[in-house]
């Protein structure tokens, strides 16, 4: 650098780029292209350069091949990555000791190293060229695509490839109005958000008066997670000289300064060295070009308020004053800077000068939508899976740029919404993907262009919180001055963080809505005027998001501490006090522990076996490691105990109050009998079987279940206050109507769901073809089934799990089959019991799916079966079993047992009862207070929901217990929701680190395999008491993080 | 001249006029609080917002600041202005409730409620006193500081400004008291003339040195001596 000679004509620079050009058209060394925009450099592309020059040296090859530093390549993801011409091969996330096999190989040798090629997460497809990788195929970088062709440090790699040849265009051959013209006819808009006709802008600033007049290039990015514009300051600083040299022609301007904010010191160093270099060759200064026309170029660096991205803001940066905006009009064109005339645009639009004047209004008219013409470049961040910058035409949908270009969301998530325009914009929801971008369709749909921030979200996403986290940010770069900006963003963020911790009534609602509104009208600028869109916006497509908060104290994606409390606690259907029984085990107070557990479960024991854990899958220990083993801590206590000999101390009240039948003597009913019970209720449970336990006592084997804990649970259920009445059914023995002629004020509904659904095959009927239920049943009751020597399951769930083992157990058979129509991927049934099953010699197979039963004299002689793929995802958002045509196949068998569900007995119910059945065959109840159609009648469980787990019959239970209080109180049913809290905060273990890096989760010791044969022994044996203590000390205690659980344990908030 | 529609009637305005001024000329009342005619204007408030242009494209603006426009069509008293008007008065009284004057425009535009959870600052960052001080007493000992929510009035660096000259327009002015008198406190207060005066307000009572031109009023010179210390 220095030492440059002043180009002193026109002429003289047209000869200056033709000898460069001819010169890079001529170059036959192989380049090195590595991104080093600060993204590139913070992943180390810096010492990879180093690397490779230092490669190029031993390898005495620093003549022969070039190491172009270039600015950011837009792929974010697959930094640092470097490009290498001819063959412009792209390698991605390059290391610094990958840079002596690049030269020795690829260089070197054409050959081409597979490990650093970009692979697609999701097809694996491999891809060795940059047009070829999906990220940059529907691109149309006609802004960016020049970062990485140049050295943005050296303005002879701009005039190379055709740089400032432009100018020289727009001043030779068009003059000041027609470049106006021409801007104006491709009509250009700003790229900083408001979408301002670029030409129109132009033409008024050249017509205003004024002896002196200004340009500005705002470079005041402050969007959280946007940075388009840094990387075109950091990777092609001349791009945006050459746009406001040749707007300043166009208007009259004599000085211009680019205003970039101090926090982007590479984007303010190579700019900077741009406008050096620049003035060197005479492209700004006095008499530019021997044209007389006198333009220079200065940098303002902002201190980073968000606030003077707004262009009277910007101004009063600059002139020295506070970044505060004022009122326009008089807008910045008639009065601006120090009062003169000024002219602001984004870097963006000062980028796109030049292409328009090189290829012309028609040419990038083509490009875009009727109101939108050109490219817009957006960051695409959040739960992408291609993070990066984008450009794309205007009109793309948000599909295409997701889906195509990010490469959809990572983890196999759900996509919610999709973030735009920054802190002012909105949030559009998923279901609006197939939007065209432009200016007009995401004002319509609530959010705004901005500068270009896109952020993805993804299920795990809460919209309230999004909402918040953009309102603290307002809140605090708000400038202060009005009152509806500065009061109006502290108070929604306040409504709205009370929403987030649960603390906020309806009402507050409609307030966040009015003012919202308000500010929206009142505010002065920009950023007041759009302060509200992060609220109005979630508020129109999530209000639903909003309501759970405030109502139902839910935050469906478990974001908001305050409302979640513990994970564990806040999923369990019945709130059980995880945290609370696990942080009692872990200081050995199992006497406690059990007082925790059985407080809110009567079915202890059992739940600590066959529970489905809702707990551990979201259990915030598991997000790193594995999940706390919670219910194998609760069946260790609930063991001890029943060792022990301890009963629950149920709190009772005497039975004075009301009586309550109970129908169905399942977990549903038993805990509701239960919960009543101890709130003074007299109820009786009416049970069909001989025994109580419902598909506790039918449907699950004793290896799971053993039977005797069942009736220790259902003992210490009596001994709570409960009648159990057995071998009495509805419909049969007594109606509905005879219960409460008995004095019964309320009655609950919990008959389950025993009906087996049919497969709708021919030949279904035949003998030896026994449904799960039935097969189950028989051997659960003690009755007995006889199996043949070969036994199929059809089926995928816990049923078809526990009669696989069943059958496996049985003395006649010798092998199991399990036919299931999806993949294990798919299988409802819990995780370890597939293990088990598959353990104990059970052949599960995969996509297989029967369609005939072979029979002989009436008897099962086989299945024949399709094979099945899976197709597109159906409404359970499972993907659909397909049959693949032909591959029918057949397999011997004697016993066929069809798993494939049950639903509710109807025939119970007559029509006197008053009660109304679904569509799909259960009683109807209202979801929040579970009462029927009938006043007084209750119901819950299978019989409402279908088939459920364990503990879902018995959250039912709960609640419809809570309503039957209620409702015979005479008060509303209406249900009161909570937010979750455990009852007590206990003293968290103190871990070393080392102690927690040593810790893991224990396996489950379990009855070996041999000991397992032709038996119903439990097979899960339960943690011994250190393996309990151990495992419960690993517990991340999340109680303790609300401000509830720091305050109860003295910490500060 | 400039000839606008004000209300639906056609006025003029003289070149340079605010809506504001135009609109008082008129004799329409529009209310303000950071306004004073002796000041520049500075549009913090909102109050004084007016609705411009035609349907469906108009939008509020703060009429002191505007300025009046050939043709522009303004309205004084639409809804629109009318219920973000008192959303700012709610939430002013919400940050300073026992300002009287506060309370009579929440009292006169039947703001009834407050809401939002009150917060007693006494100040609503009209910038009043700021103007006050830098355009009438060429002070500039006050200032704003921070910015959103955490700004505020303040000297500079928080220490006793040597270009104060204890004028006390500063208080005259406040529309919500937090600079009136309130004691002597550490050297972070603006004004502190209790202490620096001789004698001090705290010892005698002098109504003709009383800042608050209200004797007694701000209860310094009134107030009960520290225990053990015997009153002079």
């Amino acid at each position: 650098m220095g030492g440059r000679k002043k180009t002193a004509s026109i002429k003289e620079l047209e000869t200056l780029i033709a000898g460069l050009k001819a010169e890079r058209n001529s170059e036959k060394r192989p380049v090195l292209t590595v991104s080093a925009g600060t993204c590139g450099r913070a992943r180390g592309s810096l010492k990879v350069i180093d690397a490779l020059k230092r490669s190029l040296q031993k390898e005495r090859l620093e003549e022969k091949v070039r190491v172009r530093t270039t600015g950011c390549h837009g792929f974010c993801e697959a930094e640092p990555n470097i490009i290498i011409f001819p063959g412009a091969i792209f390698y991605q996330k390059v290391d610094a000791n990958d840079a002596a096999d690049i030269i020795a190989q690829t260089v070197l040798n054409d050959q081409v190293l597979d490990r650093l090629l970009y692979k697609d997460p999701v097809t694996g497809e491999v891809s060795c060229v940059e047009n070829e990788i999906p990220f940059y195929k529907k691109q149309r970088r006609i802004v960016l695509g020049d970062n990485a062709l140049i050295d943005p440090t050296d303005i002879n790699d701009y005039l190379s490839i055709g740089g400032y040849s432009c100018l020289a265009k727009a001043i030779i051959s068009m003059g000041p109005e027609e470049v106006i013209a021409e801007i104006k006819a491709s009509n250009l808009r700003g790229r900083g958000g408001a979408g301002f006709p670029a030409g129109s802008k132009w033409e008024l600033a050249r017509k205003a008066k004024g002896d002196l007049k200004y340009i500005i290039c705002n470079a005041d990015e402050g969007d959280p997670g946007a940075y388009m514009d840094r990387s075109l300051l950091e990777g092609n600083p001349h791009r945006v000289i050459e746009g406001m040299i040749i707007g300043a022609y166009s208007i009259g301007a004599q000085r211009g300064y680019v205003y970039v904010r101090d926090e982007y010191p590479l984007a303010v160093e190579h700019i900077g060295l741009a406008i050096e270099q620049a003035q060197e060759l005479g492209l700004l200064g006095k008499d530019i070009l021997g044209t007389g026309f006198d333009f220079d170029l200065s940098i303002a660096k902002g201190a980073g308020a968000f606030v003077c991205g707004e262009e009277t803001a910007l101004i009063s940066s600059i002139e020295g004053k506070v970044g505060e905006p004022r009122q326009r009009p008089p807008f910045p064109v008639v009065r601006g800077l120090w009062g003169k005339p000024t002219t602001i645009n984004n870097v963006e639009t000062w980028g796109n000068v030049p292409i328009i004047i090189d290829k012309g209004a028609d040419w990038y008219t083509r490009i875009g939508t009727d109101g939108s013409k050109g490219t817009k470049i957006f960051s695409l961040v959040g739960k992408i899976n291609n993070t990066g910058l984008v450009e794309v035409p205007m009109g793309i949908t948000l599909r295409e740029i997701i889906f195509d270009i990010g490469g959809g969301i990572p983890d196999g998530k759900q996509l919610k919404a999709v973030q735009t325009g920054g802190p002012s914009g909105g949030c559009i929801p998923k279901e609006m993907l197939d939007l065209p971008i432009d200016y007009e369709s995401l004002t319509k749909a609530g959010s705004i262009m901005g500068s270009g921030g896109m952020i993805v979200m993804d299920e795990k996403t809460c919209m309230v919180d999004v909402a918040k986290y953009f309102l603290n940010f307002l809140r605090d770069e708000s400038c202060g001055k009005c009152i509806s900006c500065r009061e109006g963003t502290q108070r929604m963020w306040e409504i709205v963080k009370d929403i987030t911790e649960g603390k906020s009534r309806e009402q507050d609602l409609a307030l966040l809505e009015e003012l919202a509104v308000a500010v929206k009208d009142a505010s002065l600028c920009g950023l007041g005027q759009t302060a509200a869109n992060p609220v109005l916006s979630t508020l129109k497509y999530f209000r639903h998001e909003y309501k759970a908060h405030i109502v139902q104290k839910k935050c469906d994606a478990m974001v908001c501490q305050e409302i979640v409390s513990s994970p564990c606690q806040y999923s369990c259907p019945i709130s059980q006090e995880a945290s609370v029984y696990i942080a009692l085990t872990a200081q050995g107070k199992f006497e406690e522990a059990y007082e925790v557990i059985a407080k809110d479960n009567p079915l202890a024991s059992i739940c600590g076996r066959v529970c489905h854990h809702p707990c551990e899958k979201v259990c915030r220990a598991g997000e790193l490691g594995d999940p706390i083993a919670i219910r194998a801590l609760k069946r260790f206590v609930a063991d001890w105990a029943v060792q022990k000999g301890l009963r629950p101390r149920f709190d009772r009240q005497p039975q004075t109050r009301e009586k309550v039948a109970i129908v169905g003597g399942g977990p549903a009913g038993l805990t509701a009998a239960v919960q009543l019970a101890r709130q003074g209720f007299r109820p009786t449970i009416f049970e069909s079987l001989p025994v109580a336990g419902g598909w506790l006592a039918k449907g699950i084997p004793d290896h799971r279940l053993p039977k005797s804990l069942l009736d220790h649970d259902i003992e210490n259920i009596k001994n709570a206050g409960v009648t159990i009445k057995t071998n009495v059914a509805l419909g049969k023995d007594f109606s509905v109507d005879d219960l409460f002629a008995q004095g019964f004020g309320a009655v609950f509904i919990s008959t389950g769901a025993h009906k087996s659904l049919k497969m709708e095959i021919r030949g279904e009927n035949a003998e030896g073809v026994i449904q799960a239920a039935e097969l189950l049943e028989a051997v659960n009751l003690g009755k007995g089934m006889t199996l043949g020597r070969r036994v199929a399951i059809v089926g995928g769930g816990n049923a078809a799990i526990d009669a696989a083992r069943v059958a496996v157990r049985d003395k006649n058979c010798k092998k199991v089959f399990i036919l299931y129509r999806r993949t294990r991927a798919e299988m409802p049934a819990l995780e370890e019991e597939v293990e088990s099953a598959l353990e104990e010699g059970v052949d599960i197979q995969f996509l297989i799916a029967p369609v005939n039963v072979l029979t002989e004299n009436g008897r099962v002689r086989g299945v024949e079966c399709i094979r099945m793929k899976l197709g597109d995802k159906d409404a359970s958002g499972r993907r659909r079993p397909v049959p693949i045509e032909g591959s029918e196949f057949t397999i011997e068998l004697d016993t066929l047992v069809p798993a494939i569900g049950e639903r509710p007995d109807t025939t119970i119910f007559s029509e006197e009862d008053g009660l109304s059945i679904s569509k799909w065959g259960t009683l109807e109840v209202d979801l929040k207070t579970f009462m029927t159609a009938r006043a007084g009648v209750f119901a819950g469980g299978d019989v409402v929901s279908g088939p459920a787990t364990v503990v879902q019959a018995m959250a039912a239970g709960k609640i419809a217990a809570e309503s039957i209080a209620r409702y015979l109180e005479g008060k509303s049913v209406e249900r009161e929701y909570r937010l979750t809290r455990p009852s007590v905060y206990i003293e968290p273990a103190e871990l070393s680190e080392e102690e927690l890096a040593r810790m893991k989760r224990p396996k489950m010791p379990r009855l070996p395999r041999s000991a397992r044969k032709k038996n119903f022994k439990e097979v899960e044996l339960g943690f011994s008491e250190i393996t309990a203590i151990q495992e419960a000390r690993r517990c991340l205690r999340c109680e303790l993080e609300t401000e509830e659980g720091k305050n109860a344990l003295g910490r500060k908030t | 001249m400039i000839t606008l529609v004000l209300n639906g009637l056609e006025v003029k305005a003289e070149e340079g006029w605010t809506l504001l001024e135009t609109a008082r000329f008129y004799g329409l009342e529009i209310p303000t609080l950071c306004y004073n005619d002796g000041l520049s204007p500075f549009g913090g408030c909102r109050l004084c917002l007016v609705e411009v242009g035609e349907e469906p494209r108009t939008k509020l603006v703060s009429s002191c600041t505007y300025p009046a426009e050939e043709g522009l069509i303004v309205r004084t008293d639409t809804k629109r202005v009318i219920e973000a008007r008192r959303m700012m008065i709610e939430l002013m009284l919400s940050i300073a409730p026992y300002s009287k004057t506060i309370q009579d425009l929440a009292s006169k535009f039947g703001v009834t409620r407050m809401r939002f959870k009150v917060r007693n600052e006494e100040c609503v960052l009209c910038g009043l006193c700021v103007r006050m001080c830098a355009e009438q007493m060429d002070g500039r000992a006050i200032g704003f500081q921070n910015r959103g929510y955490n700004k505020k009035i303040a000297t500079p660096f928080d220490l006793r400004s040597e270009e104060c000259r204890l004028c006390g327009g500063c208080m005259h002015i406040c529309p919500a008291c937090q600079l009136r008198c309130q004691g002597p406190q550490a050297d972070t207060d603006v004004c502190n003339a209790c202490l620096t005066m001789d004698p001090t307000c705290l010892d005698v009572h002098d109504e003709l040195q009383c800042w608050m031109y209200d004797a007694g009023r701000c209860g310094t010179c009134v107030r009960e001596a520290p225990a053990g210390e015997e009153k002079k």
